[in-house]
């Protein structure tokens, strides 16, 4: 009960502390065009490091993606898609080594089936559309910028996530 | 198939035979409790009773997978109950929740059932039994049989280790299924012989019947609709207890990240500016509906469970339904076959990740 009541009081000081961060954190839109935010999930040892070489040869793509390195997509649980989106978030990229070319062996192979599964979930609700998997290796700088163009124009026809806004 | 007929009144001592030769240490059947049934759990021979019309009763109360749900001891334990609850306990033993080696799975013929509360009141009208001609005449006096019923096209009792299926006349036909169930049969001295009962037809047409059905029923196909369907949903999570293949010991919506109270329950609104309470609502049936989607066998119990009566059928088990045909697998079907996600194909599924 005492700890219960302690982590409780943690919380608290932690509520206080970032309360002046939320609007910035959120990201409150900026008056006129929809920009939308999209949240990557990428493994260390394709995408991450294929991200990387877009920027480090200083390939253009829009700074909707906010990036989110895992070891391997095989990490990736579903759930994290599904509070993605009911945190509001308007699309979820992930991206993994190509089939057969896993740092660990067959983690994408797992991670395929699952993503598959969870879009099939979200297309009964018109959703999964909003969920994009890539493969794209280290070498791929351009093909990573090139996604996240293609990303970023798709979402913004689409327009705003419909689960954003709404009290869940 | 091996198996032998048998008359309804053979029934009871085939079961008191199972006991008796130790083929099984304990046996769970259904019996009649008044105008109802329920599952009773026996070790004693003399504590079975005649086992129809009880076997057969349309009426689902608990699916019986659940009662052993965690069966982690080597004594041998026998179910009868119907072809979901059978496909439950088998995709149980995929999820290593039993072991194969001690349970004799079961399967009795089922043409729908309905709610137990249901059948308890109009039991004068439903009787013993039904078949489908008399569904439909009940429905037409405006008693239903369960959503999750008509949309099942696996009522025969082909699945488990042996199964007993209805022929006409008061005949039944036990047959063993796997090794385990021939040899279970065997050990009670019963004449087997190669038997087969063409149901190909009837089983194709139950089959085009349930689809059709499924696709009548109402569904939410945007999140508006979906926030609507799950608007009384009181997050008690009733449907989780009560489903056979929803399993973990201790569940993420049990623990604080799930089931945020106090400071975290404050954070989470600070974060989303205002957030629904109960939290966590849509969060909770959408992971449950990814977490069952592969081993959802329809049963239908999730719906019974619900205090608040959210059609929850057209919900878990169409989902379910979609997911299973994207890796063209079947629950509860074969105990060898590998559950989808932890197999996987080299090349496949290109086409649904983007």
């Amino acid at each position: 009960m005492e700890k219960r009541e302690r982590g409780i009081l943690l919380e608290a000081e932690k509520f206080k502390e970032n309360k002046g961060v939320k609007k910035e954190k959120m990201g409150e839109e900026a008056k006129g065009e929809f920009e939308p935010k999209i949240i990557g999930f990428t493994c260390n040892w394709c995408t991450y490091a294929g991200a990387d070489l877009a920027g480090t040869s200083r390939k253009k793509y829009p700074p909707n993606v906010r990036l989110i390195r895992l070891m391997c997509s095989g990490r990736l649980d579903p759930m994290f898609v599904l509070k993605v989106l009911l945190n509001g978030a308007d699309a979820v990229f992930i991206g993994g080594c190509h089939p057969g070319e896993c740092h660990y062996i067959k983690g994408n192979f797992y991670a395929r089936r699952r993503i598959a599964a969870i879009r099939t979930i979200l297309k009964q609700f018109g959703l999964d559309n909003r969920v994009r998997a890539e493969w794209c290796s280290a070498s791929e700088g351009d093909k990573f910028a090139r996604i996240m163009k293609e990303m970023a124009e798709d979402i913004k026809k689409l327009g705003p996530n419909p689960m954003r806004g709404k009290i869940l | 198939m091996k198996g032998t007929e048998l008359k309804y009144e053979d029934l009871e001592g085939l079961f008191k035979g199972l006991l008796d030769k130790k083929a099984v240490d304990c046996l769970i059947l259904p019996h009649k409790v008044g105008n109802n049934v329920a599952y009773m759990m026996a070790t004693d021979k003399d504590r079975i009773e005649p086992p129809v019309p009880a076997i057969f009763a349309p009426s689902f109360s608990v699916n019986a997978a659940n009662i052993v749900k965690g069966w982690t001891i080597p004594e041998k334990i026998g179910i009868v109950a119907k072809p979901c609850e059978i496909r439950a306990a088998v995709e149980l033993i995929k999820l290593r929740q039993m072991d194969k080696e001690s349970v004799l799975l079961i399967s009795v013929d089922c043409s729908g059932t309905y709610k137990n509360q249901d059948y308890a009141d109009h039991y004068g009208e439903i009787g013993d039994w039904v078949d489908s001609a008399k569904i439909e005449e009940l429905k037409g006096k405006g008693i239903a049989i369960r959503e999750a019923c008509e949309i099942c096209d696996n009522r025969f009792a082909d699945v488990g280790d042996i199964g007993i299926a209805r022929v006409d006349g008061e005949k039944v036909l036990v047959a063993g299924i796997t090794d385990m169930g021939i040899e279970a049969l065997s050990a009670l001295e019963l004449s087997l012989e190669d038997k087969e009962i063409e149901r190909q037809e009837e089983k194709e047409k139950i089959a085009a019947d349930a689809k059709k059905k499924e696709e009548e029923l109402p569904k939410a196909s945007s999140v508006e609709e979906l926030e609507e369907f799950l608007r009384d949903c009181i997050v008690c999570k009733n449907c989780r207890d009560m489903c056979p293949v929803c399993y973990c010991k201790e569940c993420f919506f049990d623990q604080p990240l799930g089931n945020p109270v106090g400071g975290d329950l404050l954070n989470l609104a600070e974060l989303r500016g205002a957030i629904a309470v109960p939290a966590n609502q849509l969060m909770y049936h959408l992971t449950r509906v990814y977490h069952v989607s592969t081993t959802c066998v329809g049963c239908g119990a999730c719906e019974d469970a619900c205090p608040k009566d959210i059609p929850l059928t057209r919900f878990y088990p169409v989902i379910a339904k979609k997911v299973q045909e994207i890796f063209e697998y079947v629950p509860g079907k074969d105990v060898e076959e590998p559950l989808p996600f932890v197999t996987y194909e080299e090349e496949e599924l290109e086409d649904k990740l983007r």
